[in-house]
């Protein structure tokens, strides 16, 4: 079933390991934003085992408990929240939800809607045109009234959380996909293969998909800042995650009612979200930049053209 | 907040944004600003909180109302009203009303209304305080109609304040968004950003001294507070606790709802009346309170004082989390399957910091050694959980509620909640049954010590439900007004009682 | 030009009916919503009156026969919260979204064109790297959080700014803001890529050539050509705008199509979720439409 297969690198970098730090090293900014995310997955990954129960503790006694004060230790140095938990804590563990539902969603719709643009390519049968049909409705329309109306419907939770996600997204994927594909196939490596008699389902898989896997792997990593970016919206909303769960969106949601008084609590997390989201947006741009040949240059004569 | 950020806010709002303030004074103008928008304004919906804090007693006026401190029916509309026999009420209305489209009030204007609210040919909320009783009316003469109910209705003249008198040339079988009513004041504009009333000079009792009043909408508290502080609005209903700073301003008023938690008894472990006692007891009732400020009542019972039933004598339950443990233990030593897992199902927006309330909650009987898991749910999944039928494979669960009666008598209370017909009931018990039926039909003093009796019962035998706390309501009242917040402010705010001033 | 537009049109509606439908069964889907618009302690009758008088109590099926059969009369049914028609309703909010992403969407085209430009035609520059930069933060900020941050600065706090609601022009700064935030953000890097490769064009080389002023070429030459990409995004992000539109008239309360439609479906009100989504996609069909004769008009050897 699995069409990734190990031996394929992402066309997009060139060269080894050392050659792309080299290169990041010269982009100040992306290094920056590469660390931070370091970070953060660090954190995400390792972070209910560095904070313990902290995150969900109650302290119905240290309710908004302002930032930037140690007396309650390190812990609660960005605050507390409306239970008088540490947002420090919540955030690191908000972190692993976070990136999870985004990670499950982008995984899902590249997986369904890759699968769906390779059918959708290669066959010209009616299920090729009801595809590429439902992929214009769920395109031609605004994607988060989409998501509220389905997350609505099957009520919210994680799963129905990362369906919706994914369906908003699959489109991108599906027309891609179709679009190598209609290319690839007048290639003479699949006539060649159709000729000796391989059924379509084997040339789809083990010729075609290898070839198109790439460039979806390069959309579903500028995807994922969407991704996170839609999934804080539904959370903020309501309709995203719900308690005792959360995430950085519903986090925001939470601290809404308290602007006034304690400004922390909403603060905090959407800043995370835009540091994640614009970090993930200026190391995608690097790699883009890094890419094409034909501005890889700036890159290479960084400090020249900075002066 | 710094203050004198906030008079700089002031001033500038004042200028860019509520250029009309200054002349708004002169001529007795206010601006009320709404959590919600008022989806209609059918006169058969004023129980609905946004409906009826623009219409009750503004617009259109009721056949009696509720006396805030006492909970007794008083004279509006009707000036007397007298029992026939258990089944037959006689109501005398007020003479030289009229309504605003001068149509004089008699006893055929009041059948009208009545039978346009239960004819079933429109959406009427107000009539489901009535339950499923069915009403005849007879106008026996010009200013008198007879009610005759298909079984005793002791508390007819309380139903009464929910039967909202509106012109006879209102349509019969369609709600309507411009009611003609006999109030003081004729609504004038309705539309999705305003409602305006205007003076009615054709009113029967004393002229109010505001002339105009513009209602807006805004859902954020702290959104709808700044806007009185800086003279955008002149009154907000209801503000979150943490929004309520100005004690200048902020007037905190006990409304009539009470928060708790249904605990469903039919299902397993929560079938055992220790467990049931325990998920009491491992509360930390004063913490929880830091939730909702400082002036809100502890409660043990359903209603609130005031209203026709409730004991005050009625203790609440402590904090005791060893004693909660201990009952746990005992209840597993007797084969009790404690260790299930129990939902706890809350509903996103009940009351401010519900959902924070329902984590805490859930964290403190996790704490005590019971497998609690909290589910959130929007309005019309909760509902299939609160009322009957339930659904089949529901499993032990607990329940979010909030119970609001303000209409004087716990009739409106205990029935739904403990007899086993009622539609939130888990209980199955014939005894207590027969004991409500016998509270219901009473009077009088005797009513009253039943209720009394019920409550004591359902708070130390039956523990069927976690009453938590009798809700307080924030207004904030821009300093101009002469006004203050009661019991009723959730079901109507008359303008007649708002004074400016000078 | 005529048959393209029948077929452009026969495609869309054909979506727009495909999109009512899926809509239609999902928001029924939902549950009863007699349980919203009755009082909690309403009787099992009331209910069931409420079901009649609303249809609701016909099989599903039925229920969208009726209502595909209303469509053709051109009813698109009554409100269950308003009382009234929910095609006067969506109609009336409307408007209200329209005005805000016409006035957001320009005002980000128009900067981003300016600020791209004079990005691209001095690569690596200081310049370059601020406007990158900016544009990233935009593309990547969460609307709503910008949103509740602003109100808590320029309202709340420095009370620059009324907190929310309509009126004035000083309550369109904040909501406008906001919106513009992401199309202005993708927009620039639109514009910085496509001028990037005009300027490096062979035409432009000769336009250098020539002595052509500075201003003339970026602005006069390279643009012109640049432009089709940016109205292809530009139009792409026009429905996306909806979202944006969602969440900012959330939460500044503005009475436009997106708080709508989040309030309808909410409230289960199905006849106006129905004729706000009737609306939405009616207006961006009708503006692909438009951007296809825009590119006409931009590049000459296009012909439909």
């Amino acid at each position: 079933m699995t069409i990734i297969t190990p031996d394929i690198k992402p066309a997009a970098v060139p060269g080894s390991g050392r050659v792309l730090f080299a290169y990041l090293k010269r982009d100040r900014l992306a290094l920056a934003a590469a660390i931070f995310l370091a970070i953060v997955v660090i954190a995400a990954v390792l972070g209910p085992w560095l904070v313990g129960d902290a995150a969900s503790r109650l302290g119905l006694r240290q309710r908004n408990l302002a930032p930037f004060s140690l007396a309650s230790g390190w812990i609660y140095v960005l605050g507390a929240d409306t239970l008088g938990r540490p947002i420090l804590a919540r955030l690191i563990v908000g972190a692993q939800n976070t990136f999870g539902i985004a990670a499950a969603a982008v995984f899902a719709s590249m997986l369904v809607g890759g699968t769906l643009g390779l059918i959708a390519g290669y066959s010209e049968r009616w299920y090729s045109h009801l595809i590429l049909r439902l992929a214009d409705v769920v395109m031609s329309f605004p994607s988060l009234l989409l998501a509220l109306i389905v997350l609505y419907t099957l009520g919210p939770s994680i799963t129905n959380l990362v369906i919706v996600l994914a369906v908003t997204r699959m489109p991108i994927y599906l027309r891609t996909a179709r679009a190598e594909v209609l290319e690839l196939r007048e290639r003479m490596f699949v006539s060649a293969a159709r000729a000796m008699g391989a059924k379509p389902a084997r040339i789809i898989i083990r010729h075609i998909a290898p070839l198109v896997l790439p460039t979806l792997v390069t959309i579903s990593a500028i995807d994922f800042a969407t991704v996170i970016l839609s999934e804080s919206a539904l959370s903020f909303l309501g309709l995203g995650i719900q308690p005792p769960d959360f995430t950085w969106g519903a986090m925001v949601a939470n601290g809404r009612g308290y602007l006034a008084t304690a400004w922390w609590i909403a603060f905090w997390p959407g800043l995370a979200i835009m540091l994640t989201t614009l970090s993930l947006n200026i190391l995608s741009n690097w790699a883009r930049t890094l890419a094409d040949p034909q501005q890889r240059w700036r890159l290479q004569t960084l400090r020249k053209a900075a002066r | 907040m710094n203050r004198s950020l906030h008079t700089i806010a002031a001033v500038v709002l004042m200028t860019a944004a509520a250029p009309s303030a200054v002349a708004q004074e002169a001529a007795q103008e206010i601006r009320i600003v709404l959590p919600e928008q008022p989806a209609n304004l059918e006169p058969c919906g004023t129980i609905i909180t946004n409906v009826g804090q623009i219409l009750s007693q503004n617009v259109v006026e009721s056949l009696t109302v509720i006396d805030p401190n006492s909970g007794q029916p008083q004279p509006k509309l009707a000036t007397e009203w007298t029992s026939v026999d258990p089944t037959t009420w006689r109501i005398k209305l007020r003479e030289g009303v009229k309504f605003q489209d001068g149509t004089e009030l008699n006893a055929d204007a009041v059948v009208f209304s009545i039978n346009r609210m239960i004819s079933g040919k429109l959406t009427c909320s107000n009539i489901a305080k009535f339950g499923d009783a069915k009403l005849t009316l007879t106008p026996v003469d010009k200013l008198t109609v007879e009610i005759k109910s298909d079984r005793p209705e002791p508390i007819m003249p309380t139903l009464l304040s929910v039967v909202m008198i509106v012109s006879p040339k209102t349509p019969v079988d369609q709600a309507v968004n411009d009611p003609v009513g006999t109030g003081p004041f004729t609504l004038s504009t309705f539309s999705p950003r305003t409602v305006v009333l205007d003076a009615f000079d054709g009113y029967w009792g004393n002229k109010p001294q505001i002339t105009k009043a513009t209602y807006v909408w805004r859902p954020e508290s702290s959104i709808r507070a700044a806007m009185v502080e800086t003279g955008e609005a002149d009154l907000t209903p209801s503000i979150a606790i943490q929004d309520a700073s100005n004690p200048e301003t902020d007037f905190a008023y006990l409304n009539s709802e009470t928060t708790a938690i249904r605990i469903d008894a039919a299902e397993p472990p929560l079938d055992d009346l220790r467990v049931r006692k325990a998920l009491n007891l491992a509360i930390d009732w004063e913490g929880l309170a830091q939730l909702f400020g400082d002036d809100v009542k502890r409660a043990s019972q359903m209603v609130v004082s005031g209203i026709n039933g409730h004991d005050d004598a009625l203790e609440p339950w402590p904090y005791d989390p060893e004693e909660a443990k201990k009952l746990i233990e005992e209840a597993r030593a007797a084969g009790v399957a404690v260790d299930t897992e129990i939902k706890l199902i809350g509903r996103n927006g009940i009351y401010p910091n519900g959902a924070e309330a329902m984590e805490a909650m859930m964290t403190m009987w996790q704490d005590a050694g019971l497998n609690v898991k909290l589910t959130m749910l929007d309005v019309a999944d909760w509902l299939r959980y609160l009322q009957k039928p339930f659904p089949a494979e529901r499993g032990p669960n607990l329940l979010q509620m909030m119970h609001d009666n303000n209409k004087g008598d716990a009739a409106f209370t205990v029935p739904i909640f403990y007899r086993s017909s009622g539609s939130y009931s888990t209980l199955a018990d014939p005894a207590f049954d027969k004991q409500i039926d016998e509270a219901l039909a009473a009077t009088g003093e005797a009513r009253t010590n039943s209720f009394k009796a019920i409550f004591g019962k359902a708070r130390n035998e039956v523990v069927a439900d976690i009453p938590m706390f009798h809700m307080i309501g924030y207004t904030r009242v821009g300093t101009r007004l002469e006004w203050k917040p009661d019991i009723t402010t959730n079901s109507e705010i008359p303008l007649a009682n708002i004074a400016i001033k000078d | 030009m005529i048959s393209y537009l029948g077929r452009r049109a026969s495609h869309s509606i054909l979506s727009v009916i495909g999109l009512l439908t899926l809509v239609f069964f999902l928001t029924r889907l939902t549950g009863d919503p007699s349980a919203l618009y009755l009082p909690l302690d309403s009787t099992a009758e009331a209910r069931a009156a409420f079901a009649r008088l609303n249809g609701l109590d016909q099989p599903i099926h039925w229920q969208f026969l009726g209502y595909l059969r209303d469509l053709l009369q051109l009813d698109f049914g009554e409100s269950l919260r308003q009382n009234r028609s929910a095609m006067q309703v969506a109609l009336e909010a409307f408007p209200e979204t329209l005005k805000l992403a016409v006035v957001a969407i320009t005002l980000s085209t128009a900067l981003a064109i300016l600020v791209g430009s004079l990005a691209a035609a001095r690569p690596g520059s200081i310049f370059d790297r601020i406007a990158s930069l900016v544009s990233l933060v935009g593309a990547s900020a969460p609307d709503f959080w910008v949103a509740i941050v602003g109100i808590l600065i320029f309202a709340v706090g420095l009370g620059l700014l009324p907190t929310s609601g309509t009126g004035s022009w000083a309550h369109w700064i904040m909501p406008t803001f906001v919106l513009m935030l992401r199309p202005f953000g993708l927009l620039v890097q639109v514009v910085r890529g496509t001028m990037l490769s005009a300027l490096a064009s062979p035409y432009i080389k000769t336009a250098r050539a020539k002595g052509l002023p500075r201003q003339k070429i970026i602005f006069g030459h390279a643009l012109r050509n640049s432009l089709l990409p940016v109205v292809t995004v530009a139009g792409d992000l026009a429905t996306s705008l909806v979202n944006g539109a969602v969440v900012v008239e959330s939460i500044f309360g503005w009475p436009g199509i997106g708080k709508l439609m989040i309030d309808s479906i909410i409230q289960r009100d199905f006849a106006v979720v129905q004729s706000t989504i009737l609306v939405t996609a009616t207006a961006i069909f009708i503006l692909n439409i438009a951007i296809d004769l825009l590119y006409a008009v931009l590049d000459p050897r296009i012909r439909y």
